[in-house]
Order: structure tokens, then sequence, then C-alpha cells
């Protein structure tokens, strides 16, 4: 079967800026504070896999589950050591967004560091390399074209069953819902927002892996699109993290679909305002529907329109 | 060992560098230190100044000199022949006509020697472009404003960021724009003052670095001053109180829009060059953040201290790095990040209102209060 490459491109993005806004997310409904180094656990989980795949000869889909821990561990020492310290502190909104500034100016220099002395020690590349070659086929495709989609949907269903069926989901939404009182009931609130960190740092950083047996890989490529996570996240609304994950496909597709398109009509000169495709969204979504996709009432909108065409 | 020559170069780098953030860090402490707008999106303005003297006065000089026409209508002119001349036998094609970005460094040097015999088109091609990239500054404040009136802190920020980021990616990836990832040269308007030039350069970044700085000073010890911290510390108190928000807070973004963006247009002339890659979040955005709060947000004292700590520190670690860098398996130009990350974090949980904190200004100056207090005890 011959598929354009660019529809691969494009779901392989897009599932992925879905998991990075999903985390995004879930980290914003407990401490209310974008997280500026998010992006980042994408590259995380971009240098381990090129470690697990090239340096240990791991299986990359094998490799998937020490990334997750990797990137939640890291998750958990923004949670704890940056972020509890300055709410306990009631620092401000902008004190916060801050430290997670000064997070992400560590990472990037951690990776950097990492990324300096592994080409310098195993004589890899370690900027704009590409690993497709380490992934394995599935039905004559590339499996990442395959694996994305499914654990970006698998992560989804799996989330909304735990949130939903279990004891620890429930206790978990009560605790972002309502804080006081799931502390008056017994739930240990800032445990579940432990929890939730290391979730969202975790789903991250896979959600980087992945990326990294397609795209050109390096240690800034999550500082790169975390404007698209941003505006992903803003399109899906920052309430639900179904929302998000409806955002982060939308703003995948329409951002490499869409500039291919707006390319091939009026010329190739548009592809370069690419970036303005997030923007773009973002300030659509603020004007016209500001609280995000997942709140808009699809319902009574169809009505008003079928009462226009009507009358 | 280091000789006086080397020592010069390296106070004069770190004051050009210092003067260029603080006029940064001025404008960021008049939206976030006084009027509590966190800009997140710094680099838009630096960058749209950058960007005009990357993309308009070579552009006008160019034209206005017939360069773009070709080596046959410039034959006669002595400079412009002589920079030509010698190219013009191997690329037969520019006797025709030139591409201002094709031919970016033929066209830099033939202007480079029009404008070193020449100061006072220099000077004056300086000031218009500073005052061109300042109008295209307050234009971009007002655009950052349109979101800064709406939204609550978190969005902003984003938002914010989001618009700082594009026009450096659209810098970069627009080769018509700035030369996109090859860049273009700046005309160098310090050229005529031969190996002056640097200091010239500092010094003019450092004139308008203190007048900004003078400026921001004034209005945070003024009744304006005090209309900007009572929109910090609570936004709807200063409405009932009678002060219009949302003028005020557009005006900051104009004010502190247009001094970054002549810092972008100074440092642009400064380096003789523009690169749109060099125009990223990191050293106009977050490297202004990191000086305002471990300098302490507010306080204009604060703002000289940190820039001045900031600097040295990073320009030292900079200079010296051949000393250090056989010591270490990793180039240090990530150092400085990790090690200003860690010093934020901790300040940011030690001492959140940063070394100088900022205090409540008196209406009345103390001196002038105490003289008050005199006159009316004597009339007793």
């Amino acid at each position: 079967m011959i598929i354009d490459p660019i529809i691969r491109d494009a779901v392989i993005f897009a599932s992925m800026l879905s998991l990075l806004t999903l985390g995004l997310t879930l980290t914003y409904l407990t401490t209310k504070v974008p997280n500026f180094a998010h992006g980042s656990f994408a590259s995380i989980g971009m240098m381990s896999m090129l470690t697990f795949t090239q340096l240990f000869g791991l299986n990359p889909y094998l490799s998937v589950i020490p990334i997750f821990f990797i990137g939640g561990g890291v998750a958990l020492m923004l949670y704890l050591f940056v972020l509890r310290p300055l709410i306990s502190r009631e620092a401000s909104f902008v004190s916060q967004m801050v430290a997670t500034i000064a997070f992400e100016l560590i990472l990037v220099a951690v990776l950097n560091i990492y990324a300096d002395y592994f080409t310098q020690t195993f004589k890899i590349q370690s900027r704009g390399f590409l690993i497709r070659r380490a992934d394995v086929r599935i039905f004559d495709q590339p499996g990442v074209f395959i694996a994305a989609p499914t654990l970006a949907i698998a992560g989804v269903l799996i989330l909304f069953m735990v949130l939903n069926k279990t004891r620890f989901g429930v206790g978990l939404r009560a605790a972002i819902e309502n804080p006081p009182l799931a502390g008056s009931l017994g739930i240990n609130v800032k445990r579940m927002y432990t929890y939730s960190w290391f979730i969202a740092g975790g789903l991250g950083s896979v959600a980087g892996s992945l990326l990294a047996l397609w795209f050109q890989g390096s240690p800034v490529y999550g500082s790169t699109i975390l404007i698209s996570i941003f505006a992903a996240a803003i399109v899906g609304g920052l309430q639900n993290i179904y929302g998000a994950v409806l955002g982060g496909y939308l703003l995948g597709f329409v951002e490499i679909l869409g500039t291919r398109q707006l390319g091939l009509w009026i010329g190739p000169w548009m592809t370069v305002y690419r970036p303005l495709i997030p923007i773009l969204a973002m300030a659509i979504t603020l004007l016209f529907a500001p609280r995000g996709l997942a709140a808009v009432k699809w319902r009574g909108l169809f009505r008003s329109f079928g009462k226009g065409v009507g009358a | 060992m280091i000789t006086e020559q080397q020592l010069f170069t390296f106070l004069l780098d770190i004051l050009a560098y210092f003067a260029i953030y603080l006029i940064v860090n001025t404008s960021l402490n008049l939206e976030y230190g006084l009027t509590g707008i966190p800009n997140f999106g710094k680099v838009l303005a630096v960058a749209g100044g950058a960007f005009v003297v990357g993309a308009v006065p070579g552009r006008v000089m160019a034209n206005q000199l017939g360069i773009l026409m070709g080596y046959r209508a410039v034959e006669n002119d002595p400079i412009l022949s002589e920079c030509l001349k010698t190219l013009a036998q191997i690329k037969p094609k520019i006797l025709e006509g030139m591409d201002y970005i094709e031919d970016n460094a033929v066209v830099g040097d033939c202007i480079r020697r029009v404008m070193v015999n020449d100061p006072l088109l220099s000077i004056s091609l300086l000031a218009a472009t500073v005052g061109l990239a300042a109008a295209v500054g307050a234009a971009l404040g007002f655009v950052a404003s349109y979101p800064a009136i709406r939204l609550k802190e978190d969005y902003l920020a984003m938002t914010l960021l989001a618009m700082g980021e594009f026009l450096a990616q659209v810098g970069y990836l627009d080769r018509t724009l700035v030369g996109g990832t090859l860049g273009v040269f700046a005309p160098d308007p310090y050229g005529w003052l031969g190996e002056y030039r640097f200091m010239a350069s500092a010094l003019v970044i450092l004139f308008v670095a203190l007048l900004f700085f003078y400026y921001m000073r004034q209005v945070s010890l003024s009744p304006a001053g005090r209309v900007l911290k009572s929109i910090r510390d609570q936004e709807v108190a200063a409405e009932v109180l009678g002060k219009d928000v949302v003028r005020v807070k557009q005006k900051v973004l104009i004010v502190s829009s247009l001094m970054a963006s002549v810092a972008g247009a100074l440092w642009a002339f400064n380096s003789q060059s523009v690169i749109a890659s060099n125009y990223d979040r990191f050293t106009w955005t977050f490297w202004p953040w990191v000086m305002v709060i471990i300098g302490g947000a507010g306080n204009y004292k604060g703002i000289l201290l940190g820039t001045a700590v900031f600097v040295i520190l990073r320009r030292t670690i900079d200079t010296y790095r051949y000393v250090l860098e056989p010591l270490i398996p990793f180039s240090l130009v990530w150092l400085d990040r990790l090690l200003f990350g860690i010093a934020l974090i901790i300040v940011l949980i030690v001492r959140p209102q940063g070394i100088l904190p900022d205090r409540p200004t008196p209406a009345i100056q103390k001196p002038y209060l105490r003289k008050i207090i005199e006159t009316i005890r004597q009339q007793k």
C-alpha cells in the first residue's frame, strides 16, 4: 500500500502532539500553571530513544517503558523540588511560570551537555539525527506510523477508564475539581497531583521518543514545538483532557496538511508561514470559543444555525 | 597573560552587553515589575527592531546608490565601480542587475565603502533607522496589548510567547525579509570612526540605555508609577478608583516595546549583521526575565544590579571558556543556562522578591517631608 508521505508525517506528528497536549493539560489542571518546560520532556524522550536504540541496541518499543519512567521522574523533580516549595510559600502565578522557565533552561542545558558528551564519547551523531532504521516494520509500514496513533488512542482510553472506573481516578478528579473538599474527604490531594505530574512527564517523553523514530531528532526539538503544544492546549480549552487530545490532533493535522495545501494553492513561499498556524489557531479560539473546543455547545450551535437557515 | 588590548576589548564587550540588556530589562521592568504584565514575548519587539535594521536601511541605500541596477549603471561612480569592477569580470550577471538578498555580501561591501567616507550620512542613517525601529516597536506593542488587556496571566503568557516566537521564526524561514538562515549585513553607521567603532557603538547604546533607565526611574517614583503599581497589586481596586486599566496597560506596552525595539536596532548595528536565529526566546526573553527576577522586579536599583551581575558573570564565563573547556567534556555554551536556571529557582524559592526588593515609594520624598514637619512645628 502506498501512502502519501505527508500523511504519515501528519498522523505521527498529530498523535504525538495530542499526547504532549494531554500531559500539559493534566498538569495545568492540577497546579493551574502552564508548564513552559513541557516541550523539553519530548526532547528527553528523543535523547533516551537515541541512547537505547543506538547504544544498547534495544527494541524501540521496549525502550518506551523505561523512557516513560525517566520522563515521569524528571516531571516529579520539577513538581516536588521546584513548584511545591513555591506553592507552599504562596508564590504568585507568574513566579511559578518563571520557575518552569528556569527548569526549561536547566533541561535544555543538561540535554545539550548530554548530546555533546554522547557524540564525543560514542561518536554517534546526536543533533539532527535520524533513527528511522531502528524502527520495525508492521504490515509493510513503518512501525511508528501504526504505533503512534494506537498509543495515543490507547493512552486516552486507559486514562478514561482509570479516571471513571477506578477509586484512584475518581479521587484524582475530585482532587482537581475541588481540592479542599476532596481533602476533607480523606483524599491525599498532594499525592494525587504528584501522580498526575508523573503521568504527564512520562507521556511527554514517550511522545518525544516516538517522534524521534520518524522526524529529525535534536536536544532542542521539544522547545521548538512548545508553541504548537500551547496552541493545541488552548484550542482544547485547558479544562479537560479529551479536549486536549482533540486539540492536539486538530492542530497537528492542520499544521502539516494545512501548510502544504496553502503552499499548493497560493505558492511555495506560503510554507514559510507555518509558525503562523498555531498562533492563528490560538487567536481564533480565544476570540470565538475562549473556553476551547470541548466547551462549545455543538448541539446548540447547530440548532441556532438551523434557525438562521429556516428564517 | 592577557594584554592591555585584550582587557580593553573584554571590558568594552561587557559594557555593550550591559547597556543592551539594561534597555531590555528596563522595558521588562516597566511591564512586569511596575505594571504586572507577564510579557514572555519580549523577543517580539527586539526582533522587530533588529529586522528593521536588516531589511530597510540597506535596501534604501542600495536603491539610492543605484547598485541594484547593476554595474553598468554605477560605472561612473569612482567608489562603486572600484568595489564592483573585479567581481563584474568573474560574474557577468551583475553587469545588468543585482538582488539585495542574493548578492548581499557585495551590496553590503559597496554600501560600507560609501559610508566610511560620509559621517553625516552615517549619523542620519543611524538616527532615521532607530526612529523607524521605535515606530515599528510601538506598533508591535500595540499588537501585543490586544491580548494583554483581555487575558488572564497564564493565557497571556502563552499567547505572548507564541507571538514573540512567530516573528523570529518567520525571519528565520523567509529569505526575503532578513536573509533567512544566512542573515543579511547591516549598514555600519560607525564605520567612519575606524578602530573606535566598537567603542562608539557601546557608548551610543549606553547613552540610550541610561536615558531609558532614567525615564523608568522617574516614572516609578512619580504618581504615574504609583498608578502602575496599584494596577499590579490590585487591578480591581485601581479600576474602582477611576483608573482606566486598559488604557494604562496599552500605553505601558507601547512604550516598553518601543524601548525593546530600539535595543534590537542598536544591537543589529553593533554586530553589523542581522541573523534571525540570534533573536530567539532564550536570549531576548528568558535572560531578561532571569536578570529582572534575580535583581528585584519593580525596584530600579535591582534592575541595575541584576543586569550587572548577570552580564559580568556570563561574559566572563564566555570569554574565558578556553581555560575551562579542556577540563570538561562538553561545550561551555550550556553551562550558563544550567547555572542561571538553578540560581533563578533558588532565588524564587528563598527570596522571591529579588536581591533588592521593591519598596513602596512615598508620595513625598523623605527630606522634603522632614522639612514640612519642621515648618509645622515652628508655626506652633
